[in-house]
This record gives structure tokens, sequence and C-alpha cells, in this order.
């Protein structure tokens, strides 16, 4: 085995140790927005209403049925995914089947001129999907993230029967905790004092998201292609307790100003996913490593990490590292004194 | 020699103030909203998409937007920059436009050619000097030969010199690179040379143009077996005979003694010019047959050892699919490896009107008003549209930007014929059609 890359066989200035360096986080890849929620938040009308818009147009919009429950094993080997043409160059498909075959089989029907050509993949799930099977179909070149990028994770909460879901159902506050958005729907015929205790618990579950209140359906079609992300670890700021309801679940912002060494920040994580990978329901961040130009956009989930890609430019004037990572009792402290062992390690190797 | 005189092309916004007037009024009138917003994405009948490029804007060109294979953007003295564009075939020569403001771009020159049997086809700047290639429709018709200008007031380009090459068995120029504000260097035949085969006449020629009002060859190279004369066989015809016969013959500062030449039919050749009275092959290589030639541009990428190198598509239908880019390990300029080639939709969708196939790459011209990549490939493939591929890992490129317009009104294929594409220092993407579509002017966004 040898460590040559491909720099090394042709060797660029203009590239970085992860190939092309790009201007945005998905590159030129297909961006994706996953819209979730449960049983009847209004997810539906969310996104029929986005269709419609001008930043909706030429979506191919997946109404993802696998994770439904009740379904006959048989019938899901059976059924077929159909493609529906809906106007303003959007397509439709339901798919109770695979979504990677079923993503894939849209990619070569557009290719071969079968169907339109479409430039944003929405997948809307069932009201008890997990989406974390779907954000790992994501998350590696084995699967779909070579030619899809999930650019927005949208929970829609609705604030009628919202608090009592979040209470009961721990598929609901997986939902809320994993979103880069939650959509609080219904507030219209929602009495004030339910409404605000559904932000303040929405709040207290993942303090990273933007919530966007909806009235009657209204919102910015913006909500379902941007993550809102960019002030995220400012809204993070500071140690967050473990919420009630929150399954064990906790997040937290590892920050590092002093440039990381990439070897040791790769053994530190594989570490980290060889002994605790189904804990990790999401990583996420921008990483400041020795030897790069631009900030390197780091991913995972689970135990599957997703390639690398190096940014151009820094987003602002802050060049420090910063992961937000979503684990399921795996702690700060923990996180933290692992990548400083390796650290540690890492460095005496070097000397 | 002759003076330019006769060939010096007539200007139209010279001729009148009030027509100047009139004609920049048609060329506002000429920019159209991009036709991508209305269609949004969606696949037409002849396979519109746009994928990751940004239309800024759409023109014409006043009716005359078949287009042929020289870009080249020069800042004028005024500070504006100037796109020159060359027409594929008669009556016009070529066209200046004011795209200092991409989105709103201003015809500010349209030429004629002397000849309605000659075409331009080919050009290039550097500064405020401009050559431009003329080739006939048949052999032994004048003028043929390369025109520099001075362009230093776009509106009125002046001929500073006309150099011949016509002859018996000579169709002129086809095609020149020039950005060294020294040499032209250029796929040309000369009244001198009689190939074994007529379609073999154009060869590779170097001009010295350091005194602009007297250029003069200083070397050439021809493929052996393909003049009159030589010591070895002609070489055998190819399937679809387009000749063994110069294309793009490219220098960069990087190696100032290497042409990398394309020659058509016969393949690419690597060409030590050290010695310019002596060119001398260093290596070549051809995927011809059981491919069915017309090989066309030779891009080194000097960092990387790779190397470039496309065909170009000439029949219609897609008869002679496939037609390709390669890319070649160059590491060792002795041994060309081809190692891959970047991946095209299937012919089928596309195949039924029109050409289909490579055609023109940004060819990274070693000026400061071109954009330099070794990570993004940008071809020109006709009703294929305009493509960028991201060749980081050359083992494996990666398409990345589509942008298939929808046919410009009166195409005669039905479809948009895109053949040719350059990309300045600002990443502003010019591609034009070849047959009436004129110019459109992108953003790439990935």
């Amino acid at each position: 085995m040898t460590d040559s890359t491909i720099l090394d066989l042709f060797p660029s200035a203009s590239a970085g140790r992860f190939g092309r360096r790009q201007k945005r986080e998905r590159g030129a890849r297909l961006p994706v927005t996953i819209v979730t929620g449960f049983l009847g938040a209004g997810k539906t009308t969310l996104v029929q209403r986005f269709l419609k818009s001008s930043e909706g147009r030429g979506t191919a919009l997946i109404v993802n049925e696998f994770g439904s429950e009740g379904i006959d094993d048989a019938l899901l080997r059976e059924s077929t995914d159909e493609v529906t043409l809906l106007g303003n160059g959007c397509l439709c498909c339901n798919t109770r089947s695979d979504l990677q075959l079923a993503l894939r089989k849209l990619v070569a029907d557009r290719d071969h001129g079968k169907i339109p050509h479409f430039g944003r993949v929405l997948i809307e799930t069932s009201g008890l999907a997990d989406i974390s099977p779907i954000l790992q179909t994501f998350s590696t070149d084995r699967a779909l993230g070579d030619e899809f990028a999930v650019e927005v994770v949208v929970a829609v909460v609705d604030a009628v029967s919202g608090l009592k879901n979040l209470e009961k159902a721990p598929e609901a506050r997986k939902q809320a905790i994993l979103a880069d958005r939650i959509v609080v729907s219904k507030t219209d015929i929602a009495d004030t004092k339910a409404r605000k205790k559904l932000l303040a618990m929405l709040e207290d579950l993942n303090p990273r998201a933007v919530i966007d209140v909806a009235v009657k359906g209204d919102i910015d079609p913006k909500s379902l292609t941007d993550t809102g992300q960019a002030d995220a670890i400012e809204r993070h700021s500071g140690f967050v307790a473990e919420a009630s309801h929150s399954d064990g679940i906790v997040s937290f912002v590892m920050r590092d100003r002093a440039p990381l060494i990439w070897p040791v920040f790769q053994r530190s994580m594989e570490t980290l996913i060889a002994l605790r990978g189904p804990d990790l329901l999401r990583i996420k961040g921008l990483l400041n490593l020795a030897g790069s130009k631009g900030p390197v956009v780091f991913q995972a989930v689970q135990h599957l990490i997703h390639p690398p890609v190096e940014l151009t430019e820094w987003p602002d004037q802050d060049h420090s590292s910063r992961v937000v990572f979503i684990t399921r009792g795996i702690s700060e402290r923990q996180v933290d004194d692992l990548f400083k062992a390796c650290r540690a390690l890492g460095y005496s190797a070097e000397e | 020699m002759k003076r330019a005189k006769k060939i010096a092309a007539k200007k139209k916004p010279a001729k009148k103030p009030a027509k100047a007037k009139s004609a920049s009024k048609t060329a506002k009138s000429a920019v159209k909203k991009p036709a991508i917003a209305k269609n949004g994405g969606k696949a037409g009948a002849d396979g519109v998409v746009n994928w990751n490029f940004k239309v800024l804007s759409h023109h014409m060109l006043d009716g005359f937007g078949g287009m042929g294979e020289g870009m080249s953007i020069q800042i004028a003295p005024d500070g504006r920059r100037i796109l020159w564009l060359a027409h594929e075939s008669a009556p016009k020569n070529f066209t200046a436009v004011d795209v200092s403001d991409p989105r709103k771009p201003k015809v500010v020159c349209q030429t004629n050619l002397p000849q309605s049997h000659m075409r331009s086809n080919s050009l290039e700047t550097c500064g405020n000097l401009m050559a431009v290639a003329y080739q006939t429709q048949k052999k032994g018709l004048q003028p043929a030969g390369m025109e520099l200008f001075d362009i230093s007031n776009p509106e009125k380009p002046k001929s500073i010199s006309f150099f011949d090459c016509s002859g018996p068995h000579s169709r002129g120029v086809h095609q020149l690179w020039f950005c060294d504000g020294e040499y032209v260097h250029m796929a040309s035949s000369s009244a001198d040379f009689v190939p074994t085969h007529p379609q073999d006449d154009q060869f590779y020629r170097c001009i010295d143009v350091r005194n602009p009002s007297k250029p003069r060859e200083v070397g050439r190279w021809h493929m052996p077996g393909t003049k009159q004369g030589d010591n070895v066989p002609p070489p055998p015809r190819h399937p679809l005979d387009k000749g063994y016969r110069a294309h793009n013959c490219n220098v960069y500062p990087q190696r100032p003694d290497r042409c990398y030449l394309a020659y058509i039919d016969g393949g690419m050749h690597v060409l030590d010019i050290s010695d310019k009275a002596n060119p001398k092959r260093i290596s070549s290589w051809t995927n011809s047959p059981p491919y069915t030639g017309f090989m066309h541009t030779v891009v080194p990428l000097f960092d990387r050892g790779l190397m470039l190198v496309t065909d170009e598509s000439t029949e219609n239908n897609a008869k002679d699919w496939p037609k390709l880019v390669w890319i070649l390990d160059a590491r060792d300029e002795s041994n060309l490896v081809p190692i891959s080639t970047c991946p095209l939709p299937d012919h089928k969708a596309y195949a039924a009107r029109g050409r289909f196939g490579a055609h023109n790459i940004h060819e990274n011209v070693p000026l400061p008003t071109c954009w330099q990549s070794d990570q993004i490939v940008l071809g020109t493939f006709f009703n294929g549209g305009l493509r960028a591929y991201d060749i980081s890992n050359p083992y494996q490129p990666q398409q990345i930007g589509v942008f298939v317009p929808p046919a410009p009104a009166g195409a005669p294929t039905g479809t948009i014929q895109l053949n040719d594409v350059f990309v300045d220092e600002r990443e502003i993407v010019y591609t034009v059609d070849r047959h009436i579509g004129g110019l459109y002017c992108l953003e790439m966004d990935f």
C-alpha cells in the first residue's frame, strides 16, 4: 500500500488535498431537500407551495413511503415507482422501495431524455420516518454522495398537536433534533400559550435550527433551499444542557483555533466511529486544516464519513475549526479527551 | 505578400454615424432575456438543459449569429472589455462585442468579408493587435491567408498587413494561435506546397509578426507523406477522409519550445520548435482507426503532466459518434498514454438533428484576460451544448455543468449547435452557436 494520491501523480497548485476547491459545499452535486415531520404536520401543504414557487421550479419530488409501517413486505417488493409530471417543470415519484434505486433511475431517465431535466430533489418522508438511514444514503460516494448533496433537512411541526407529538413520540423528537430548519405550521389555529411552549421546547431540543413560523401555510420558499446554518454555531454557543425528552441525544460544538492536522483528525474520527458509530447521529462542520488554503467541510453520519470538500473561501472572518456533534450519549468531554489524546500521539509521531 | 487594402473589411459603424446609432439600437433590442428562465430547466423536444450555469445574456449578434472558432478578449485602450468573434461563414468577417457588462453585451463592430467564397473562422488578439485567418471554399481562390489588424479603436479596426497563403493547391488558413505578440502559429497551406492528396493541403507554419507590417514565415512542419516528394508513402485514408492537415497549433510560455499540434485525420503531434526553422516531432498519438479521425485541439496542463485532446464531430445525426474529449497522461511527453474521456450522455437523445459531439474546449490561452484552470474542462458539443467536467481525478472525469439552450429561431438543424467557448479571467463563460444563435454569456455555478 502506498500513501500516494492523485495529487502526487498529477500535481496542481489549484487543487487541495481533497481535489478541486469548490465555491460551495455541495459543489456541482444535485441539491437535496429532505422534508420530514410527524403525521398531519402539514408537510404536503408546504411541499406543494414550494413546487409552485420560482425556487421550486424544476424539482423532482420523491414521496418516500418506505419508512411507513403496516405495509406488507410482499407488497413493498411488488410495487413499482412511477413518475408523474407536475407543473412548473417539476415531477413526482412515489417510492416504496429503495430510495437509492429510485434516485438512480430518476437520474438515468433524465440523462436518457425520458423525463424532464430537474435541478433539485425534494424528499418528502413518511410521518414516522427516521431520517438517519436517508442521511446515510447520501453520505458516501459508494451510495449517492457523489451526485447528490443534502442541502437542507426541514422538520415540519404543527402548532396544534406538535407539542403532544414531541412529548410522546421519540421519532418526532429525533426529526426535530436532526433538522437544519424547523417550520412550525398551523399557527393560525393554535392558541398562543401552546405555541410559545412548543417554540421553547424546539429551541431546547435543537438550538442550531432556524425556526420559521408558517401562517396559513405561507412560508418563504427559501426555507426549503437554504439551511440558514451560517450563524448556527453562534446560536449554539456555550454549553447546552441535555434537553428534556431528548432520549439521551446531546449536541455540542467542538472548536479549535489552531490548524488541525488532517491525519490526526481523521484517526480521531475513525476511532470515535469504531467505538461509537451508531451513536453519532450527525456531525458537520468546517475544519481549518494545516496545509489547506480554504476551509474543509467535514460531515459524518453514524459510521460513514462523507468525502471532505475544500472550499475556496471561508464564509466569514472566523477561521477556527468548528464542528457540530449530535450524538446519543457521547459527551463533549469524551470527544474532547479523545481528540486531545490523538493530537498528543500524532505530534509525538511527527517528531 | 500583398497589401491589405483589397482585403480590408468594410466596417459597418464606420460608414455613417446615424447608422451606427441605429445599429446600437438593434444591438440593444437583440439582447434577450435568458431563454432558460422561461423553461426552468425543463427538457424540451431538443433536450434543453441548464445545470450549474447561470445565463447572464444572449445576443443574436444583429442577425449574423453563425460563429466560428475564434474568440478573444481585448481590454481596449479606453478600458472597455471587447470580445472579438470570428464568423463561421460569409458574409461576415468578425464581430466585436463590448462585454464589459456581460449582462448587457453590445455589438461595437461587425465587418464584411470581401468575397463570399471565403470564411474567417479563426482569430486571436494580443494587446491591440489581431490576427484573422482566411480560408477559401476551393483551392486556388483568393484571398487566402492571414490579416493583421490594429484594433486600438475597436469600432474601427485598421488593416496593417495581409500575409498571402494562396496557391493552386491551397485553401489558405483555417486556424491560428497568437498570444505572445511575436509569432502567429497557424494551420495553413502555401503556394509552394503540393500535397500528395488534395485534402492534405494545410500544415503547421510559424509566422514572425514582430514587425506587423511585414509578417514573414520562419518555420513549417508537415506530416511526413503528405507532401509530394516525401520519402515516405502517403498515409492511408480514413473512411470520412477529412484530410491529414493541421488544425490547432497551440504554443504556451511554459514551454515556448513546444507546439501542441492537432492534425485532423493524422492524430496529434508534439513538436520541438526550439529551432523554429526546423521543427522536430517528439511524439504523436492518434485514436484513429478505430475512431474516425478529425483530431482538433491539444491543450497541455503543464503542472499536472496531463494533456487534453479533442475530436471534432463533423457529421449530422451523430453518424460519427463517439466524438470525445480525451485525457492523456503526458508526464513523459515521448510516451502519451490515454487514460480517460469526458463522459457524454447517450447520443440517441441528441442524434436526431445536427451535429453531436466534441469540438472546441477552453484552451487556457496564456493572456491575463483568460481564465486558467487545470481542474475543469469546458467544451462545446454542438447540440450536446456546453459541458463542464471536473478532472481533479483525471482517471474519472465528472460532469459538473451542462448548458443546452433552446434552438435559436431559424436554426437550420432545429437545434442549438454550440461551436466554441472562451472563459475570461472574471470566470465569465462565452459560448457561440455555429449557425445562427450568436453569443451566450454565462456564469459557472459549480
